[in-house]
């Protein structure tokens, strides 16, 4: 156990460690020069040659790729995101802020998905090949081919513009979050549901079901006590895959619905060349994607012992 | 034929298979019994040279060529095969090259000595009763002509009927095509039956080798005789009165 | 007093493959189940149990595999628990200390689950969770072919002991004539879905009269094998 932990938290340190590389590795070769990008998003004119070297030395360009990376690098590693290239804040508090709005939408979103995949998979799997299963499938189908921009833009359609029951842009009030958290939240029931159902599925299929009925144990016992936990493992695996759907998802909904938050602060930071802030939100994601994963891991090996002991 | 010299085997630092030395003369059949986790899967490995011995060597004296290796029946008999192809390519595949009249000639002698109908080479795997199916896989066993053939628990997946008619086609086949046979088993009723020597694999040791009829009449170790017991208890042996 | 199942029949996809059949069990009887694969002997076994339970009576099955039988997400201890609710009884150590004894898994770990044990002892274990509430009729599917012949051989022993005097019926169904004849007083043999032929078996050993328990006694014994 102890050394299966020790060789996930070692797997994780190499995730962050190449995430990091490689996102400092295609800022810097995007074509453009980046000190150009900086000192348009800060003075928005064009600006002169000792302008732009003063940026490049200030950024740390000047000394070439990898003292600009380490330069960044160090202070992170004792807990400094560093300041803006643009604005020259610090990058730490403004990160906050954006998480402050981006969580409770990524987590509400999660939650509608839960809510309405459950229910779903669990009325289409009562009579597989029934047309409500057929129906539910399709239904799921078609929605994990909707992108989000899409279905963004038809909820606002009817909500904000028909109808005039919901605001469409911004994040002042509650009430703002709904429609974001509704695109989200039916991408990732598309998807959850049809992991979920054949997850019962083939739950439903394992061997020893039989016996278990035969020995007299209720329908209603089995499904709680033998089903449910084999179809939960592959559903928790998938649960952390979501995740990335989840990240990418926010990046174009916050877009879309003009809210501000780690999508919004990351699009702007990439314009900009902002590379503090962009590396800042490269890490944080990687950390939350490798913490949520590593979570999962010790889930699954919690729902499925049989996990354990093998390779980690 | 075979020489089976001092072979040890160690996985992940345990050893599964402890200083073991058989020999095998053409022609001739020699089953290995044992429980499972003895070992008997990993001699066959070693044999064919898949698994790497830690010491000592196999040999195999007259092989007909010099990268020839033995022959293989496998035990879940399906799986043998890929579900894709017709039996036919899968039962040639050994051939290698374009087969020629006489090899067409010989795939139908030995279809009819293994009681198959030529037409079912046409089929797929799962198109078969799994006993055809393991009549397949001796077929593309010998095909090639190999003078040594593996047998890895073959008749297991079968039913007790269908066992004994293919135990007595495979013997009928070793009469009529010479070849050694070496039969890994836990059956040991198979094994008096069948074989001229038995040798007793437990925990990567052999425990005991004998002529077959004289294992079964008085095993020599503690442990053979609980074999034979065990056997005789299950009724895969009946006590010669 | 016996156990009587009758009418017992099963279609699967439109095909008949167990014809009505009538089952009756005595009391402590040894009863073998004889037939190549694919006769319907296993369909036959599943029918009489839910046969037999219908008709009020007590009945346990035994799955050929420990696989089959038992949840590799659950403990022992879980199972066996589940297995006394379904019942209807209230835990009881010296039952289960009784049983584990009988079987000689006393030492088994009931916190582990299934695949902590060996194949062996979990089928011992399923044997023992079959036996909870004493029932009239046992049913055995190819109790020996999932396991090493020394254990098979152990297991079927410690069974036979532990029912010896007592007034379950075993069923033990197996393709094997020459494992049935060891086992069993009385051997039913199943050819195509019906029974062919249902006597006792000094009996049926010495004069089989159908075409299906002809070829099964001829291929019942390695050694004497007909050429």
């Amino acid at each position: 156990m102890i050394g299966a932990l020790a060789g996930l938290v070692l797997r994780a340190c190499v995730v962050l460690a190449g995430a990091a590389i490689t996102t400092f590795a295609l800022l810097w070769h995007a074509p453009g020069d980046p000190a150009l990008s900086i000192a348009e998003a800060r003075y928005g004119t064009i600006v002169s040659e000792e302008v732009l070297d003063f940026i490049r030395a200030e950024a740390g360009f000047d000394g070439g790729f990898w003292s600009a990376f380490w330069a960044w690098l160090v202070p992170l590693l004792q807990g400094d995101f560093g300041q803006s290239s643009v604005n020259g804040r610090d990058v730490w508090p403004d990160l906050v802020t954006a998480m402050s709005y981006t969580f409770p939408l990524a987590l509400v979103s999660l939650g509608i998905g839960l809510a309405i995949s459950i229910p779903l998979a669990l009325i289409a799997t009562r009579r597989p090949g029934s047309w409500v299963d057929r129906g539910a499938v399709a239904l799921a189908s078609v929605g994990v081919a909707i992108p989000a921009f899409w279905l963004g833009l038809l909820l606002i359609l009817l909500f904000a513009v028909q109808l005039g029951w919901l605001p469409a842009m911004g994040a002042e009030t509650i009430s703002h979050s709904i429609l974001p958290a509704l695109t989200l939240g039916f991408g990732i029931a598309a998807s959850l549901t049809r992991i979920i159902r054949s997850g019962i599925l083939e739950a439903r299929g394992q061997p020893f079901l039989p016996a278990f009925r035969r020995r007299g144990v209720a329908p209603r016992d089995i499904a709680r006590d033998h089903v449910a936990p084999h179809a939960a493992v592959p559903v928790v695996t998938v649960i952390g895959l979501e995740l990335a759907f989840l990240l990418e998802g926010l990046v174009v909904v916050e877009v879309i619905f003009a809210r501000p938050g780690l999508g919004s602060f990351l699009v702007n930071a990439i314009f900009a060349r902002d590379f503090p802030k962009v590396q800042a939100v490269v890490i944080l994601t990687a950390v939350i994607f490798v913490v949520v994963n590593l979570l999962i891991d010790l889930i699954y090996r919690r729902l499925d012992p049989r996990m354990e002991g093998r390779d980690a | 034929m075979l020489k089976v010299e001092g072979i040890s085997v160690r996985r992940g630092g345990t050893p599964v298979l402890h200083d073991v030395s058989l020999a095998l003369a053409p022609g001739a059949t020699l089953a290995v019994v044992g429980e499972s986790g003895a070992g008997k899967s990993t001699l066959i490995g070693a044999i064919l040279g898949l698994i790497r011995c830690a010491a000592g060597q196999v040999t195999w004296t007259d092989a007909p060529a010099p990268k020839c290796r033995p022959a293989l029946v496998m035990q879940e008999p399906r799986a043998a095969f890929n579900p894709h192809l017709s039996l036919r390519r899968s039962v040639m595949e050994p051939l290698a090259k374009q087969a020629s009249a006489g090899d067409l000639n010989r795939l139908y002698r030995l279809c009819d000595g293994l009681e198959l109908h030529p037409d079912l080479l046409d089929r797929r795997p799962n198109q078969v009763s799994i006993g055809q199916a393991q009549r397949m896989g001796i077929l593309r066993a010998l095909i090639a002509k190999s003078p040594l053939v593996l047998f890895d628990e073959p008749l297991s997946a079968l039913d007790a009927a269908t066992q004994k008619h293919t135990a007595r086609l495979i013997s009928d086949m070793q009469g009529q095509e010479g070849f050694a046979a070496l039969i890994v088993t836990h059956d040991l009723g198979y094994a008096a039956a069948f074989a001229d020597h038995i040798a007793v694999l437990r925990a990567g040791r052999i425990e005991e080798y004998s002529a077959a009829r004289a294992f079964v009449e008085a095993p020599q170790t503690a442990y053979g005789r609980t074999l034979r017991d065990a056997a005789f208890s299950l009724g895969a042996l009946e006590r010669v009165a | 007093m016996t156990f009587t199942a009758n009418g017992l029949s099963a279609v699967r996809s439109g095909r008949t493959i167990l014809h009505p059949t009538d089952v009756t069990l005595k009391p402590g009887e040894r009863v073998g189940l004889v037939g190549a694969s694919g006769s319907g002997k296993s369909t036959l076994g599943h029918a009489l149990v839910d046969g037999l339970r219908g008709a009020g009576t007590a009945v346990a099955h035994v799955p050929q595999s420990p696989d089959e039988a038992l949840d590799p997400l659950r403990s022992m201890a879980y199972h066996w628990r589940e297995a006394e609710i379904a019942l209807g009884l209230a835990p009881d150590a010296s039952r289960r200390t009784h049983l584990f004894e009988a079987l000689q898994i006393g030492h088994g770990d009931m916190r582990k689950r299934p695949w902590g044990w060996s194949r062996g002892m979990q089928q011992r274990f399923v044997i023992a969770m079959a036996l909870i509430g004493t029932p009239g009729v046992l049913v055995m599917d190819e109790p020996t072919s999932a396991l090493d012949p020394v254990v098979a051989a152990g297991t079927m022993d410690l069974l036979e002991d532990y029912l010896a005097g007592r007034q379950t019926a075993l069923v033990l169904i197996t393709h094997d004539l020459g494992l049935a004849a060891r086992r069993v007083s009385r051997l039913m043999v199943m050819d195509a879905g019906r029974i062919v032929e249902d006597a006792p078996t000094t009996r049926f050993l010495a004069a089989p009269a159908t075409r299906a328990a002809k070829a099964l006694c001829a291929h019942r014994n390695w050694l004497q094998l007909p050429c």
